[in-house]
């Protein structure tokens, strides 16, 4: 009786998760639920993070409302952080990545990115009159956050630049805090990741940090989301494009990186426009 | 019927293999995982980056070894050391010992790196932090916090093990006239270790999973290499496959290589018979060749010269001497205790000092989102009412206990049938689980659940799934332990007047069992408790998620938000240790303390 009681429920199972299995494309599923779930990062300032009343707040996170909003669906905010959010790609649970998350060719493979929604580019901060460049930096320890580009741009660098010890000189955080803090006990002489963050840290401290040498690389933002469903590519390429026709994307901009704020920095670049 | 056939070996084994072959041939070429599995980025070199990603994953095994060989030696010394002050007559050492053990027993491993490697520095002179930096000090952060957790942890052992020496073999040691000392190494010792093997074992082998925490402190260990080669190619799966299959292995090393030492140095079976017996036993022999061939000599000859001192006539000068020397020997004695109190105040007097310059103003101000985040005034998309901080660490481990008690007991029931198609998938279960560290099992079933059942799963109840399958596995091996203890007779007779298998389990084992489990289940509790603060690898705003990201902000008072993180946790575990002890004591009141 036992086995055959095991046996039932097992082909049970596999009809279960065999139907399962079966789902459409991501865009048909988002219009037919209304609703569009973003993955959104909880602590980089000012991308997205949660500030002292513990609200969620910050550049990325008003880009992602403005998408769902544009695309006419409720959006569902679901957290992540730069291990999850490619993972969270790729299994489906999420549609859209709204993460800080520079787009390169590699990435390119396993996910589709929107167009450049963020010019950013990679830097050193240090202390002050210290460094000039990444030379000066040789054989000196550097932060970065795992699993970031900004640590394999900075491993190249160190490299190009003739340090040796490239390899064990860059030590890899979980955080940004801890990168942060990692170059505030001098534990390392400098912490690389995008000018963006990097300036908006400086800016707690004022007058003890600076940005050294030229940007080591270009990190151009770009929203993620599964390969291959290019209904959903298109109709969030054209949400980007129409808040930077009407102006909604400098209102953001200037909200967190514009003239007066902690995080001032000029906008870099322009978002490319399809007639 | 069916029960007359599943008795039979042969029946049992085929209904196994009938099952895993169907579940790899499911897996394998029916299921639609959505998934591009492409095994061979683990072994062909890759072209972006230059590297073949297998090859790093090793590294990060060697890293792993080494940290984890280092450590439990470390840990060993260290945590003998502390079981035997824990023993000790002279109070300030034994209540040292014991606040030290509390301490690091009954806060998460997490915290107390993140204090090694950020905090610890910051309070040293600058040329000792230098100093410092100046060796692999991530590695030796890592390995050292590592060493001092798992000490604390086997300093338990280790006084439990003492404990349970007969008094009267220690009085007749001493009445032979043998010194402290001597007794310690010949009779003290040898007896305890060969009493607690295995529960020092499970220490090593928690250690070893444990050194995957390294990661957070910058160490290139096996899990974080894992993670590279994820973010690298985004193959995941593959990467982290690999981990579990290396991390498996490394256990199982451990266990067998335990299994040989526990089975040498037990005095009830017949050395050499077992495998790992004779495995260890090979290892030993070229130690045993030295000994016998360098040190042997060297102590028989002083032992001679000794016996021949002896046997020359006792003079007034050698009297002299003699008392002279214990003179010395207790006056060293006597500064020593006044050193080391000595340095206790000079210790608490800096940490008074650091907590007065403390400032409060930030605890205080934060202290609400550390307990409860923003409950209740959260926004819709939150869940449990913007609960987080330390009520979500207690709300996942509660639901994770709850839950993983029922699991716990049917694996356990399940691992203790003598029937194989139970047996052997709940060993599997077991083994599958154990070998792992918890931060691999949290990543399993965070991306590798929703795929598999095509669900979306919220970042609380994954990491709550994955403590609860985690705890399920442990607790399993309580409730076998707790079955085992129960006397065959009890069955037997329990058979004898009728009742069937699982009446017999209900009414007659199990209840018993339950009984002796309970702090067992306690202490398991405690340490789910702290695994909790792993879940911040999801971004689950639990208490060190919250902790992190209020110190992200403010930035700079790092000391005043993980000393309170600290100061909770430790509240939490030790209340609930606390409680274990005493149920403990009320259930096994036939213990004596021994002293020494």
């Amino acid at each position: 009786m036992r086995l055959v009681k095991l046996l039932a429920m097992a082909s049970a199972l596999t009809v279960l998760m065999a139907s399962v299995a079966m789902a459409g494309p991501v865009f048909d599923r988002i219009q037919k639920e209304k609703k569009i779930r973003i993955g959104i990062m909880t602590d980089s300032i000012p991308g997205a993070f949660y500030n002292e009343k513990g609200e969620w707040g910050g550049f990325d996170y008003d880009m992602a409302t403005e998408v769902a909003k544009r695309m006419g669906v409720e959006i569902e905010r679901v957290q992540v952080n730069n291990k999850t959010r490619i993972a969270l790609v790729q299994s489906g649970q999420i549609d859209l990545s709204v993460s800080n998350m520079t787009h390169t060719r590699e990435r390119d493979k396993s996910v589709d990115f929107s167009l450049t929604y963020f010019f950013d580019g990679q830097k050193i901060l240090a202390k002050k009159g210290q460094f000039k460049s990444v030379k000066d930096m040789v054989g000196k320890k550097i932060a970065t956050m795992q699993g970031t580009t900004s640590e394999v741009n900075v491993r190249r660098a160190l490299k190009e630049a003739g340090d040796p010890n490239a390899e064990t000189n860059v030590i890899s955080f979980q955080k940004e805090s801890e990168c942060f803090q990692a170059l505030q006990n001098g534990r390392v002489a400098g912490w690389s990741t995008d000018a963006s963050i990097l300036v908006g840290y400086a800016a707690k401290t004022p007058g003890q940090f600076e940005l050294v040498g030229d940007f080591l690389s270009d990190e151009p933002y770009g929203m993620a989301m599964p390969q291959d469903d290019s209904a959903l590519r298109d109709a969030v390429n054209a949400a980007i494009q129409d808040m930077w026709k009407d102006g909604t994307y400098k209102t953001i901009y200037n909200k967190w990186y514009g003239p007066g704020t902690p995080f001032e920095m000029p906008l870099a670049g322009q978002i490319e426009m399809w007639p | 019927m069916i029960r007359y056939w599943l008795e039979k070996t042969w029946v049992q084994n085929a209904v196994l293999i009938s099952l895993a072959t169907f579940a790899i041939y499911y897996c394998g070429w029916v299921f639609d995982f959505g998934y591009e599995f492409k095994w061979s980025m683990l072994f062909t070199r890759n072209e972006t980056y230059g590297v073949v990603m297998g090859a790093e994953i090793l590294k990060g095994l060697a890293n792993t070894v080494r940290i984890s060989l280092i450590s439990s030696a470390l840990a060993l010394l260290l945590g003998t050391m502390l079981g035997l002050a824990r023993l000790s007559l002279f109070r300030p050492l034994r209540a040292t010992a014991t606040c030290v053990i509390e301490f690091f027993r009954n806060t998460p491993l997490l915290i107390q790196l993140f204090f090694w490697y950020f905090a610890f520095p910051a309070i040293l002179p600058d040329n000792a932090r230098e100093a410092l930096f100046s060796i692999q000090f991530e590695f030796w952060c890592a390995t050292i916090g590592l060493s001092i957790y798992t000490a604390s942890f086997m300093a338990e052992v280790i006084r439990a093990g003492l404990q349970s020496i007969p008094k009267g073999l220690l009085e007749a040691a001493y009445s032979s006239g043998l010194s402290y000392f001597q007794v310690l190494r010949t009779i003290i010792l040898p007896l305890a270790f060969r009493a607690i093997i295995p529960p020092l074992g499970s220490e090593f082998l928690n250690n070893m999973k444990n050194s995957s925490l390294a990661m957070v402190v910058g160490v290139a260990e096996l899990t974080w290499h894992a993670q590279q080669v994820e973010s690298l190619t985004f193959k995941g799966f593959e990467a982290t496959s690999a981990a579990t299959v290396l991390y498996l292995s490394l256990s199982l090393i451990i266990s067998f290589i335990l299994n040989g030492v526990n089975g040498r140095m037990r005095l009830d079976t017949a050395p050499g018979r077992s495998i790992p017996v004779l495995v260890v036993g090979a290892l030993l022999t070229p130690l045993g060749l030295i000994r016998r061939m360098f040190i042997r000599p060297v102590t028989r000859a002083l032992r001679a010269r000794r016996r021949a001192a002896a046997e020359t006539t006792y003079t007034p000068l050698a009297a002299m001497l003699h008392q002279l020397g214990g003179h010395a020997a207790r006056a060293a004695a006597l500064t020593g205790k006044g050193l080391f109190v000595a340095m206790l105040a000079g210790l608490l007097y800096s940490v008074g000092k650091g907590l007065l310059g403390f400032q409060w103003h930030v605890v205080f101000e934060n202290l609400r989102s550390l307990l409860i985040w923003h409950f209740p005034t959260g926004r819709p998309d939150e869940m449990f009412l913007g609960l987080g901080g330390l009520a979500y660490s207690l709300l996942m481990a509660v639901i994770a206990i709850s839950v993983s008690f029922f699991i716990g007991l049917a694996v356990g029931v399940g691992r203790s049938s003598s029937n194989r198609v139970f047996r052997i998938p709940c060993l599997l279960y077991i083994e599958l689980i154990r070998g792992n560290p918890l931060i691999i099992v949290i990543f399993w079933v965070y991306f590798f659940i929703p795929v598999m059942f095509g669900t979306t799963l919220n970042v609380f109840w994954s990491a709550t799934w994955a403590l609860t399958a985690f705890t399920g596995a442990y607790l399993a091996e309580i409730v076998r332990t707790g079955i085992q203890n129960i006397p065959a007779g009890q069955v037997e007779a329990a058979y004898s007047t009728g009742l069937t298998y699982l009446q017999a389990m209900r009414k007659i084992v199990l209840p018993q069992a339950l009984k002796q489990m309970i702090p067992a289940i306690v202490g398991q509790f405690i340490a789910i408790f702290k695994d909790t603060s792993l879940a911040f690898v999801l971004g689950v705003l639990e208490l060190t998620f919250v902790a992190q990201g209020i110190n992200n902000r403010l930035m700079i008072h790092p000391m005043e938000i993980y000393g309170t993180v600290a100061f909770l946790y430790f509240i939490c575990c030790y209340s609930m240790s606390v409680f274990a002890a005493r149920l403990e004591r009320r259930l096994s009141p036939e213990k004596v303390s021994l002293r020494m």
